[in-house]
């Protein structure tokens, strides 16, 4: 089984596939990082303007009002505990950036490598993910070469077992690669790490209102962690989904066509969500988990982190089901 | 079942779609034989050679290879065989040797220095850390034959093997086809569509026609007889005379010609009964059985198309 699976590595690297998505992240990340500086830049200039003051170095002064004022909310004894759990929350983040001499209004690369995955995880990410998997199977099917592996001693289900384990490791590779990069990218245009900033999470969703009793802060780089391990969760069902697709189709491009369309297609799903309930089954909507401990969201009531992991994980395993019957059973005709 | 029996196909039939493909087909073939599958482009040749290596499953029948079940036993049957079916489509983006490294993986034990000595059988020495991409079509054929006999596999399926080799290389194959039946007594099976190659290599023949088994046989059966052209002035009363007088099936092919299959001594007691039966004669000749005559003769008339 390792020979296997090492064979299909091997077979991605020399078809440079791997290469073109190394590629793609690079220009797509220096381009995000130069726009995020752009903008920034910007932003600082017009804060200045509007706050009177001469630069954007004078935060300072601002945080420390912002956070007197939440400092005296919080002894205010008709707040109850709950909003308190939060300002509290609030507080905390305030006060390191006054310690750590750390603008809030800056980047870090921490920073953007969080919103790089936030940004990527619901179209980007799996698209590059189809690329990588879409022809699979279907390449082989397409060269005839697939008639090479199935005529070797090997069981059918163990050649599709070790495209798929070998599918998980390359998507490990990519989401690494996307971390390293955005990373590297980030440390020359922004220049501070800041790992250990505190970020606010637990948001939670209850019975329709925001329920922010859970509400509590964590370093960046334990954030960071979480949301690059969602996003390789998210790219595993995606690869798993092409699998199955390349499998059905005979044509690489085909293959590919059909995985995109229904992603891009079925995001625009999400518009109905509230509304009409049966699209919240779609695992194109819930494909933006991160926004789950980002606190980002719209609220839609029923839907959280471990409804949308469940129906990820349903359709990831019902599209490897329908790959492993269909390929173990099929007619290699051409 | 013999012992000694490499391939059988028990009453083998393929269904797509509810259209028959093949037709229960049945053949064994033996050790040390080199098998000929001969048919026409269409006839089922390349779907039966998919039953046999498990890319297809029969609707009905069983294939069996050294007495493997290839349905039930697929990893046992296929670890004796190497074959190349139809083009010999190789990892075109793989040099030749990661091509071969890449597939010797697959198989439980071949050394590695197996590799080269069947590059250097094949001549490829001089290419093989090329990209496959960059092959022309006899040499991906080398390739592919190098791929098949990697293993050393007990049973060799070559599925129109000398497509696309040039004339040096179609002798070159014949003599390494032989040499391995000889030398090590490797069963080989190979289906062509070429009446001529089967003839010159092959010890025994199952011939294929719209997906039916329609004869098998020992390919020195097959050669007897030949094909003979009489140009005469009363075509009718010649082929009743042949039939009536000589058991021949003649076949009118022109207002003034008829052919038969017949050998060379009956050919002038046919001349001289024909002339006595006032039948004139202007002209007789000969020529080696084509495919197409083959099948006019086992078919009785029905052609290929």
């Amino acid at each position: 089984m390792v020979k296997l699976i090492e064979n299909e590595i091997l077979k991605t690297f020399y078809k440079k596939r791997i290469h073109v998505i190394a590629g793609i992240l690079l220009v797509l990340i220096a381009l995000f990082a130069y726009g995020e500086h752009y903008t920034l830049t910007r932003t600082q200039d017009r804060v200045a303007e509007q706050l009177g003051i001469e630069n954007a170095e004078d935060w300072k002064n601002i945080i420390g009002q912002q956070l007197q004022d939440l400092e005296r909310r919080l002894d205010n004894p008709y707040i109850p505990d709950e909003g308190k759990a939060s300002i509290q929350v609030r507080a905390e983040q305030l006060r390191f950036y006054l310690d750590n001499d750390v603008s809030p209004i800056g980047s870090t690369a921490a920073r953007f490598m969080g919103q790089f995955i936030e940004q990527s995880i619901f179209l980007f990410l799996p698209l590059l993910i189809i690329l990588l998997a879409g022809d699979m199977v279907s390449g082989e099917v397409n060269s005839g070469t697939v008639k090479l592996i199935l005529t070797r001693p090997v069981k059918r289900w163990k050649i599709l077992m070790a495209k798929l384990l070998a599918l998980s490791m390359l998507e490990m590779f990519v989401i690494f690669m996307m971390a390293l990069f955005s990373f590297a990218i980030a440390m020359v245009v922004f220049g501070y790490s800041g790992f250990n900033e505190p970020v606010i999470t637990g948001f939670r969703v209850f019975e329709g209102q925001l329920d922010t009793s859970a509400v509590r802060t964590i370093p960046q780089w334990q954030y960071l962690m979480m949301t690059y391990a969602i996003g390789y969760f998210v790219a595993f069902v995606i690869g798993s989904l092409s699998l199955m697709v390349s499998v059905l189709v005979r044509s690489t491009s085909a293959s590919i066509g059909i995985m995109m369309s229904t992603l891009i297609g079925g995001s625009f799903l999400s518009f109905f969500i509230s509304d009409w309930k049966l699209t919240r089954y779609l695992f194109t909507v819930n494909l933006n988990l991160t926004s789950y401990i980002s606190g980002s969201f719209q609220i839609v009531e029923g839907l959280s982190m471990t409804f949308s992991t469940l129906v990820l994980l349903g359709w990831s395993f019902g599209a490897i089901g329908i790959a492993f019957l269909v390929f173990t059973q099929k007619d290699i005709l051409a | 079942m013999n012992t000694d029996t490499v391939l059988s196909l028990k009453n083998v039939s393929k269904k797509i779609k509810g259209r028959p493909i093949i037709n229960d087909i049945s053949f064994e073939v033996k050790k040390g034989q080199i098998y000929g599958f001969l048919g026409p482009n269409g006839a089922g040749k390349t779907m039966t050679l998919r039953m046999i290596v498990g890319l297809i499953r029969p609707t009905s029948g069983t294939v069996e290879i050294c007495g493997h079940n290839t349905r039930k036993d697929f990893v046992r049957a296929m670890s004796n065989v190497g074959c190349i079916i139809e083009n010999p489509e190789l990892y075109e983006y793989l040099s030749g040797s990661d091509n071969l490294e890449l597939l010797r993986k697959m198989e439980p034990d071949i050394s590695a220095s197996r590799i080269d000595e069947v590059v250097e059988l094949v001549g490829l020495s001089h290419r093989i850390h090329d990209k496959v991409g960059t092959y022309s079509l006899g040499m991906k054929q080398r390739l592919g034959i190098a791929q098949a006999l990697m293993k050393k596999p007990e049973l060799l399926i070559l599925d129109e093997p000398t497509n696309g080799l040039d004339p040096a290389g179609i002798k070159e194959f014949r003599s390494l086809v032989k040499s391995l039946s000889k030398e090590q007594g490797m069963t080989i099976f190979v289906s062509s569509h070429l009446l001529s190659e089967i003839q010159m290599i092959c010890d025994e023949v199952a011939i294929i026609l719209h997906g039916r088994i329609i004869k098998t046989s020992k390919v020195e059966a097959l050669s007897a007889g030949q094909k003979i052209t009489w140009n005469v002035t009363n075509v009718a009363k010649a082929i009743k005379l042949l039939a009536d007088d000589f058991g021949v099936e003649a076949v009118k092919d022109t207002e003034e010609t008829l052919s038969a299959f017949t050998d060379d001594f009956r050919i002038m007691e046919i001349n001289s009964a024909m002339m006595s039966s006032d039948i004139g004669i202007k002209y007789v000749s000969r020529q080696q059985k084509s495919l197409e005559d083959l099948f006019m003769e086992l078919t009785g008339g029905e052609t290929i198309g």
